[in-house]
């Protein structure tokens, strides 16, 4: 039977003498550890009856508690809850870091989180789809073949099922079960409801409370088609599915929680899913349909402008993929299919943006997903440059846009001018397969050009890798003028080198101002009087000690060298005030790799020399040892002129 | 073998100071071998890093063992060392 933590917690907490009794509670794999204030309240015998406690001991001036792995971090979550001790970890500090971010940001990354992992498939399938369309247009006889069915059904497999890729995603990204996302996600698109691109042919209603109306509003009543192409209120389900299953399992004890959590979260989010959330965005959308109809009739360009703005935001929304009723509208009414060129436009110009980027970014990352989204958006299927990079990034997004709007008008407007109204003979296909189904291919070119080469102009002005990036440069910038040179070393013996770890003037080590580091006991070396505030790595090696105080770092290198590199004299008294250690006992660690940073005014506040001491601690190995203060000498010039400021 | 178990008062604990000292202390007496255990972990005294590494601080309890041919020597001298220091 599994372990009712709450009273395991319970009994553990009235045991020791209560909350007020704990110092501080942590927790190792397998152990609750407490720091007791008064252990004269602690029934030692008691707490090894406790269920869920295999046994217990005391160490370190911890009362360590044996609960086992898996177990010990729920006992531990309860025996705070419990005591009311708190636990402030790192990640804490992260997420209240996080939790400042203005709400569309935070939206904006989460979509990101969600449509990252997901891209191969969107990639595969995208490009796919696009030469599969574009060979179907090319070669009508394909069409009718068996490989175009088989591919045509590999390719759309991705796009098809988006839903339960987005929502086993955003499962994750939310913190909810995946397979539970996945049948949300599932619901969405499940073969008994309508498929949502056939949404015209008619569906039922499900009127779960038969007719009962509020201001008109049928209550809860199901529309019974799918949500094929969607993303957003897939997104936005599985959100609120993620928070209902998390609220649950808190509240509903363990012995049922497998009974009552996943049944109550999946009927729960699949009725407001159906009943509000997909409603909801249905009607937006078929507003939006209604409204993109009459937009696209607006003459003098006006329509095709906004149209073409507005193109890739509805593929955002998955509205996209109704187009398809507009456009067979039209050619069956006029014959010619004027929607297209716009669309193309559209699609382009997003194909430009994400061009720009692949062709700006400096991170081989970023460059991988653009580059094959690009060419997957310039066969007009756009999913992947959107959501993998140009709407995640934001302002590629709006420059494509801008490229869509410039792109559509000129089409529209030399349709007006010159009476040859660009339009194509099918639906279906943007972007280059669109070349086989347009009347004006040279027009069409053109408006190509135009609407890639604004998207991609602007885009490549305006969109900046991300800002920490250039801070991260900064800090490199800044990093390197405070290294130490490395041309020849400090101490030298038959194990191997040892360059200065900081920028400065070195000393031989019986001049460092104290008597046990001069004395040579701790080993040879030199004291650097420090121009930069930065300690790198003396040669490739092991860090085999950190100070708590994260004033001193042992690094051992090749030939057992072990070396301590101790930042100040009676620094330790400061206890990792103005220290930051940069790495972690047993890093590998290569020369000239920053290993801990050091304040050198707060050093001086202190009243302790900033003097770095590095010495072979096991110079007594070796038979030549040999000390080279004169080879770090580089910074005396530069040390007067930093320390004048500082006294002014 | 002998040893004796000590618990450490000094606010800072072993440092780079003392380890050194206590390293030196230890290598002083050539005919025994002079070890530092803490918890779990033992290391040679005369090890500077891994004293270091202990990261051994006030309340801690030490056990401090020697073995070899001057271990009376050596146990009063450390005893007297840790007392004085630590």
């Amino acid at each position: 039977m599994a372990l009712d933590y709450r009273k395991c917690a319970e009994e553990i907490a009235s045991l020791i003498g209560g909350g007020e009794n704990v110092v501080s509670a942590a927790h190792c794999a397998t152990r609750l550890r407490l720091v007791i204030a008064d252990n004269d309240k602690v029934q030692t015998e008691k707490l090894e009856e406790v269920e869920g406690v295999q046994g217990l001991f005391e160490s370190n001036g911890q009362l360590q508690l044996i609960i086992g792995t898996g177990t010990v971090n729920k006992v531990y979550d309860e025996f705070l809850a419990v005591t009311g001790a708190s636990a402030a970890t790192k990640e804490d500090v992260k997420a209240a870091a996080a939790s400042q971010m203005p709400i569309w940001k935070k939206m904006l990354k989460s979509l990101g989180d969600v449509f990252v992992p997901i891209l191969p498939a969107i990639v595969a399938s995208g490009l796919m789809m696009g030469l599969v369309e574009f060979l179907g247009k090319a070669i009508p006889a394909f069409n009718d073949s068996a490989w175009f069915q088989f591919l045509d059904t590999v390719s759309n497999t991705a796009f098809t099922f988006l839903p339960a890729l987005v929502a086993i995603s955003a499962a994750r990204v939310f913190g909810g079960n995946l397979f539970l996302g996945a049948v949300i996600g599932m619901l969405m698109i499940h073969p008994g409801l309508v498929n949502a691109w056939n949404i015209a042919d008619g569906y039922d209603t499900w009127a779960l409370f038969g007719s009962l109306k509020i201001f008109g509003w049928q209550v809860f009543s199901i529309p019974a088609h799918g949500y094929q192409g969607h993303v957003i209120p897939v997104i936005i389900a599985v959100w609120l599915m993620s928070q209902l299953e998390k609220w649950l399992h808190k509240h509903v004890p363990e012995t049922f929680d497998l009974f009552v959590v996943p049944l109550t979260t999946v009927l729960c989010t699949a009725f407001i899913t159906l009943t509000i959330i997909g409603p909801v965005f249905a009607l937006v959308e078929t507003w939006i349909l209604a409204f993109a109809k009459w937009l696209i009739t607006v003459g003098y360009g006006v329509g095709a402008f906004l149209m073409g703005a507005i193109y890739p935001v509805t593929v955002v929304f998955g509205l996209h993929h109704m187009y398809n009723i507009i456009e067979a509208g039209m050619l069956g009414e006029t014959g010619l299919n004027i929607w297209m060129p716009v669309a193309s436009a559209a699609n382009f110009a997003q194909f430009g943006a994400c061009l720009a980027v692949a062709v700006k970014t400096h991170k081989q990352k970023t460059r991988a997903v653009a580059l094959p989204s690009s060419l997957s958006a310039s066969l007009g299927i756009t999913e992947p440059a959107i959501f993998g990079i140009n709407f995640r990034f934001m302002k590629p997004f709006v420059c494509g846009m801008i490229g869509g709007a410039v792109g559509a008008f000129f089409a529209s407007i030399y349709g007006t001018l010159t009476g040859n109204t660009l339009g194509a003979t099918a639906y279906g296909v943007t972007g280059i397969p669109g070349f086989l189904t347009i009347n004006h291919p040279l027009v069409y070119t053109v408006e190509l050009l135009i609407a890639a080469g604004v998207a991609f102009a602007l885009t490549f002005v305006v969109w900046k890798e991300d800002a920490p990036s250039k801070k991260e440069k900064k800090a490199a910038e800044e990093m390197a003028a405070q290294a130490p040179q490395t041309e020849a070393p400090i101490i030298t013996c038959e194990a191997g080198s040892i360059n200065a770890p900081v920028k400065g003037s070195a000393v031989n080590y019986t001049e460092i101002p104290d008597p046990t580091f001069a004395s040579g006991i701790l080993g040879t070396g030199v004291g650097i009087n420090p121009v930069g505030e930065t300690v790198f790595a003396p040669y490739d090696g092991t860090i085999s000690s950190v100070a708590d105080s994260k004033h001193a770092i042992g690094i051992t290198g090749a030939g057992e060298m072990e070396l301590l590199i101790h930042v100040g004299v009676d620094t330790v008294e400061m206890n990792g005030d103005g220290f930051e250690c940069l790495v972690q006992t047993g890093d590998e660690v290569k020369a000239g790799q920053p290993l801990l940073k050091f304040d050198r005014a707060k050093i001086a506040a202190a009243g302790h020399p900033d003097m770095v001491v590095v010495l072979l601690t096991n110079a007594d190995d070796y038979e030549s040892v040999e000390i080279h203060p004169e080879a770090e000498q580089e910074g005396d010039a530069v040390a007067a002129a930093a320390e004048a400021p500082a006294l002014a | 073998m002998k040893q004796f178990t000590y618990a450490i008062t000094d606010p800072i604990g072993i440092h780079a100071r003392p380890a050194g000292m206590l390293a030196q202390l230890a290598k002083s007496f050539a005919d025994s071998a002079v070890t530092l255990t803490k918890g779990d972990q033992t290391v040679k005294a005369t090890q500077l890093m891994k004293l270091m590494n202990l990261g051994v601080k006030a309340g801690d309890e030490v056990t401090i063992g020697v073995e070899g041919g001057d271990e009376d020597a050596a146990i009063a001298a450390l005893e007297a060392f840790f007392k004085e220091n630590l």
